[in-house]
Formats: structure tokens, sequence, C-alpha cells
């Protein structure tokens, strides 16, 4: 599903380079649930944003969906193409939830669709529903709890029926037991055949995710 | 939902910032339109006026006949007079229906901060001024008064009231009042005109003349052969209105670099709001971004919400202004030197267009701006955690 080859990423800070990904090759196959476990400033969300093509490596090759995306850290899809093609195959998850405070519930999930031109009620109805939040579809941000926000948000990257779904510690901000839950729905969807890369500094969420993947100032480990 | 839908739901989340943006363009727009209409309706009330007062030359004493016509328009003294006799040599010529002498003579009246305008006249004026209607009679005595319609407000007077002059000592008996005929008439004072020969120390003397030809298409032809009256300065309605024109033209010069600033400093106002929003909203532009838009997405949100802010400011203004119109022409007229009775606001479909395409100009322009800026902005920088 997804071939990362060599991925290395630099950051300037002031006038010296940061390397945050020192040569990051990884082999994803479709259907699976990783973990990619790895202590604060690791580079787990710089390697999420170049999986998801939000952002671009500075060398390394890139393959999703059979699709080169980067070859020799040259991007090989034009804005307008990149744009449809994530947003055909990637949805994104975060730790703040970053919901449209201005939308309700409902509409937050049918906000993806604008992009693509085909709003949809009806289909943003169902996600909520298989997330179990089709009792709120009118309720604002500020008025769910953050177990709601995430299931909510988890919908709103569905949305697009995207096969990968990429998560940046979607649980940081939850207690337990919704952590479980909201992992328990990630477990659903897997089983559904989506294929989901979630980044954590948990280890208790490594030891429920089969597949880990462990990174370190930059680098794979083991 | 749809784009559009959106960007109002945007818009709503700041109400008051929203309110007050709009209440700017609001502003600007109804005075924009209200003054459109005011200049395309001045030049019809004017016209309208001159031709109802039926009065197609004036022949004033030789000297600046342009500023002497203003001034009697004005209701002010005319420094030079005509001797009465060119009344005979104005009868010899073809084609004059009637010929009015009046003397015209300001008293001021210091204690009540104003000029009455006393104007002596004989039957002739009436003849001219076919369309008065006279509640009481003519003059019958020569220490019979007529009053205009407000000079008789003013003056507090019915008919069989007296009106003493102090200046004079004279004791007037009022006769008649005007019923309101929209012009200038209804603010003087009209005695007989040889009574105001011989009270103002000006035998035989009269300020100016008031014509109607038989056929207007030869007012100019008639003028000429007046001008060739010794003594005599000719003016026709028609010239009276272009200098009427011009004199407006530098009041209208300003108040349209008036509401030039104001759409100025509106569209600023607008350009404010929008890149207030799209600073603050950047990380919601950013999960934009993440859940698939493209930059052009970002670009037509926040162009569609200027657009938005624009249209309804628009659009509101411009029903403020319809509404509004009568008020609105009330100020108006305080700042033009000349300004016609009746209305001078014509509404018309190709100002209401004008106007549309100024709203639009003003959301095209202010939100060309936000727009890139929000569409540019990295997405990852702004989804970082703070
Ligand atoms: N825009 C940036 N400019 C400079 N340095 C950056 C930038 N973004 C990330 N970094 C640095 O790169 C390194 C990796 O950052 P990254 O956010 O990928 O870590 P992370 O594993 O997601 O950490 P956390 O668990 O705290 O989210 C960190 O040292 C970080 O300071
Ligand atoms: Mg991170």
């Amino acid at each position: 599903m997804i071939t990362a080859t060599g991925i290395t990423k630099n950051y300037q800070r002031g006038a010296e380079s940061f390397a945050a990904l020192k040569g990051v090759s990884l082999n994803i196959n479709e259907g699976d649930f990783i973990c990619l476990l790895g202590p604060s400033g690791a580079g787990k969300t710089t390697l999420l944003n170049i999986l998801g093509c939000m952002d671009a490596p500075a060398d390394g090759d890139l393959v999703i969906a059979g699709q080169k995306v980067v070859t020799s850290g040259r991007r090989q899809l034009t804005d307008a193409k990149l744009d449809r093609f994530r947003r055909k195959h990637i949805g994104f998850i975060f730790t703040d939830f970053f919901l449209i405070p201005s939308l309700t519930a409902l509409e937050n999930v049918e906000m993806p669709l604008l992009w693509s031109g085909k709003p949809n009620r009806e289909r943003a109805k169902e996600l909520l529903a298989s997330v179990n939040m089709d009792h709120r579809l009118n309720h604002r941000p500020t008025e769910l709890s953050g177990g709601e926000m995430q299931r909510v948000a988890i919908a709103r990257a569905l949305v697009n029926n995207p096969r990968i779904l990429l998560a940046d510690e979607p649980t940081g901000n939850l207690d337990t037991k919704t952590r479980d839950t909201i992992l328990d729905l990630f477990d659903h969807l897997n089983q559904q055949g989506l294929t989901i890369v979630l980044a954590t500094h948990d280890h208790e969420i490594a030891e429920r995710v089969t597949q880990v993947v462990r990174l370190n100032e930059g680098r794979l480990e083991g | 939902m749809k784009l559009g839908v959106f960007a109002i739901k945007n818009l709503a989340q700041h109400k008051v910032r929203t309110i007050l943006t709009l209440l700017s363009i609001v502003a600007a727009v109804a005075v924009l339109f209200t003054l459109l209409s005011f200049n395309q309706g001045y030049e019809a009330a004017l016209k309208d006026q001159l031709q109802q007062m039926g009065v197609h030359i004036m022949a004033v004493p030789m000297g600046c006949p342009f500023e002497s016509a203003t001034l009697i328009l004005k209701g002010g003294k005319i420094p030079a007079y005509l001797d009465m006799s060119v009344m005979e040599q104005i009868d010899q010529i073809d084609g004059i229906q009637i010929a009015a002498p009046s003397l015209m003579h300001g008293l001021i009246r210091p204690e009540e901060g104003r000029t009455d305008i006393f104007l002596g006249i004989d039957e002739r004026m009436l003849t001219l001024k076919n369309w008065w209607k006279i509640k009481g009679s003519f003059f019958k005595k020569n220490n019979d008064i007529i009053l205009g319609y407000n000079a008789a407000l003013v003056e507090l007077a019915e008919v069989g009231d007296q009106i003493y002059l102090p200046e004079y000592d004279k004791t007037f008996n009022v006769v008649g009042i005007l019923e309101s005929t929209g012009t200038q008439d209804d603010g003087f004072f009209y005695i007989p005109l040889a009574t105001a020969q011989a009270l103002f120390g000006q035998e035989h003397k009269i300020t100016h003349i008031q014509i109607r030809v038989k056929d207007p298409a030869q007012a100019d032809a008639i003028a000429g052969q007046l001008q060739n009256i010794d003594g005599l300065s000719v003016l026709t309605t028609a010239e009276l209105m272009g200098t009427m024109l011009s004199l407006m033209g530098s009041a209208k010069t300003l108040i349209f670099s008036i509401v030039l600033i104001a759409i100025v400093i509106s569209t600023l106002g607008v350009l404010n709001t929008v890149l207030m929003s799209v600073f603050e909203r950047t990380r919601e532009i950013g999960i934009m971004r993440a859940t698939g838009a493209a930059k052009r997405h970002i670009f037509a949100l926040i162009w569609l919400e200027t657009l938005s802010l624009s249209l309804i400011g628009g659009t509101l203004g411009i029903v403020i202004a319809l509404i509004g119109a009568g008020q609105i022409e009330t100020v108006i007229k305080r700042f033009l030197p000349i300004a016609p009775q009746g209305s001078i606001v014509s509404l018309d479909p190709g100002n209401l267009l004008l106007c549309l395409a100024f709203i639009l100009g003003i959301g095209v322009f202010a939100g060309l701006y936000p727009a890139y800026k929000a569409a540019t902005a990295n997405p990852i920088q702004t989804l970082r955690k703070e």
C-alpha cells in the first residue's frame, strides 16, 4: 500500500539545518494496522505528514497505492493532482481533533465532500452513525466531549472513503476509557480493510497493536 | 452544505465584527446610490422648474447678467436699475406674449436674522404667472400687499391683517396670500409697482423684466433682439440653467470625492476584516487542506466570504437608500447652491447596476489579497501543536 525508501527531512533552525528524518524506509501493506512508536521529537508527525502527502521529503522514494508520489526527493505529481490523490486515498486524524468550530458535527463530516464537489448529507450521516455519533448530528464541537469530537473527526477522515488512515497521537487528549473505545473503533475499521498508521508515544497502545514500528531521533529501530 | 453556506457560517461566527463591516458598506453604498440618483434627477428637476416658471427670458440691467440672474434667483438685491421706458421698446418686439416688469428691494431685518424681499409688480405679473392662485384678491389700493405662501407663514399673517414697515412708517393691508407654488415666489412680499417705486425712492425704475414668448423655440432669436435695446442685458432660461449647473459642478465634485473616500475606506474595512479572520483561522485553513482542500478551494472560500459580505451590505445599502431617499435628499439640498423644489432624486435602473458593480468591485478587490494569503499558507506549520 505504502512503500517509503530512504526518506529524509531537514528543518531549518535559524542558520543550521536539523535532520528530523535520517533515511526512513518502511513498507506498509494493505490492511495493516501499524503503531509508529517513538518519544517526543522522534519525527513521528514529520513522517506522517510525508506519508500523507502534506509535506515533501528532502530525499527518498514514496509510492502509495501504486502511484509514484516522490522519486529521489522529487515530486511526481502536480499540485492539483496531488490534492486529488490525497483526498481520494488519505484520511488524517489529529490529537486536538481539529474540528471547525463554526460547523455542526454533521457539517464537519460533510466538509471534505465540498472539496470533491459532491456535498452529500446522507453520506455524512451514515458515517456519523458508524462511529455511534448519530445522536449528536447538530451539535457544535464546543458542545461535544473529547471522545465525541474524535469520533466526529474519524467520520470526517473517512467520508471520502480513503484506503489509508493516518492518526497522529489520536488519543493524546483522552482518558484511558475513551482512548480504548477509540482504539476499538480503529480495530473495527481495520477489520473492514482500512490501512491505519497510528503515531504515539504511549506504550500501552503499542501493546494492543500487533505491528509496532519504533522511531527514534529520525531513524527506525529494530 | 454548499461552499457559500460555509462562507456565511464563517461570517456568522464573528457577529459583531461582521455587522460593523456590513454597516460601513451599507453606508457607503447608500450614499453612493443616493448621489447617483440625485445627480440624474437634479438636471431633470431644474429643467422642469424653469419650464414651469413659464418665463423664457429674463432682462436685467447691463452688467454681469449671470451674476444678477443668480442674485434674483436667490432673492438678493440687484445693484442697478432699468428705466420703465424700456418696456415700450420691448413691447414693440414681435413674438412676445407678455413682459412683466418688477422692482425688487430687500429690507434687512437684523433682529430676525433675515431679509424680506419686496417685489413691486403690476397686473402683467399676474398674466405672466397665470398659475398663481391667490387667496383673497389682487391689489385694489396702493397700500395693498400680497404675501407669498412662506412669507405669510413667517409673518403669521392672514388676509385682512395689516403689516407695518417701521423704516418707512407705512402700513400695508394684506389683501391676498399666494398658495404654495413650490418656487422662490413663495418667499416674496408683493406690492403695487408704483408704490414700490415711490417707497424705495426709485421713481420710474425697475430691476428686472420677466418675459414669456409665444413660441419657446423663438426664445433665442427674441433674446437677440432684446439685446439690442440700450442698457439691457438678456438671459434665456436655457442659459440660466447652464449657469446653475456649473455652479452645481463644484458642489458635485466635492460630494463625489467624499463618496469616493467612503468607498475606499469601506473597501479597506472589508479587507481588514477578512484578513483578520484569515489570520485567526490559519489552523482551520490547515485542517481544510489536510482534509483534501486544494489551494483554489481555500481561495474560493475566502473570496466568497468577502463577496457575501459586500453583497449583503451593498444590497442593504441600496434598500436603505430607496427607503430613505426623501430624508437624504433634504440633507443634500442643504449643501447645494441652488436647489430646485420638488424631488431631485430619480431612481434609475442604470444607477442600480452601477452600484451593484461598485459592490462587486469592493468584494472582488478586498477579497483578493486575503484569499491569496489563506490559499498559500503552509498547512503543516499551522497544524503543529502550540
Ligand atoms: N517546522 C519545524 N522547524 C524546525 N524544526 C522542526 C519543525 N517541525 C519539527 N521540527 C523538529 O523536528 C523534530 C521532529 O518533530 P516531530 O514533530 O516530527 O516529532 P514528533 O515525534 O511528532 O514529536 P511529538 O511526539 O512531540 O509530537 C523535532 O525535534 C522538532 O523540534
Ligand atoms: Mg507529533
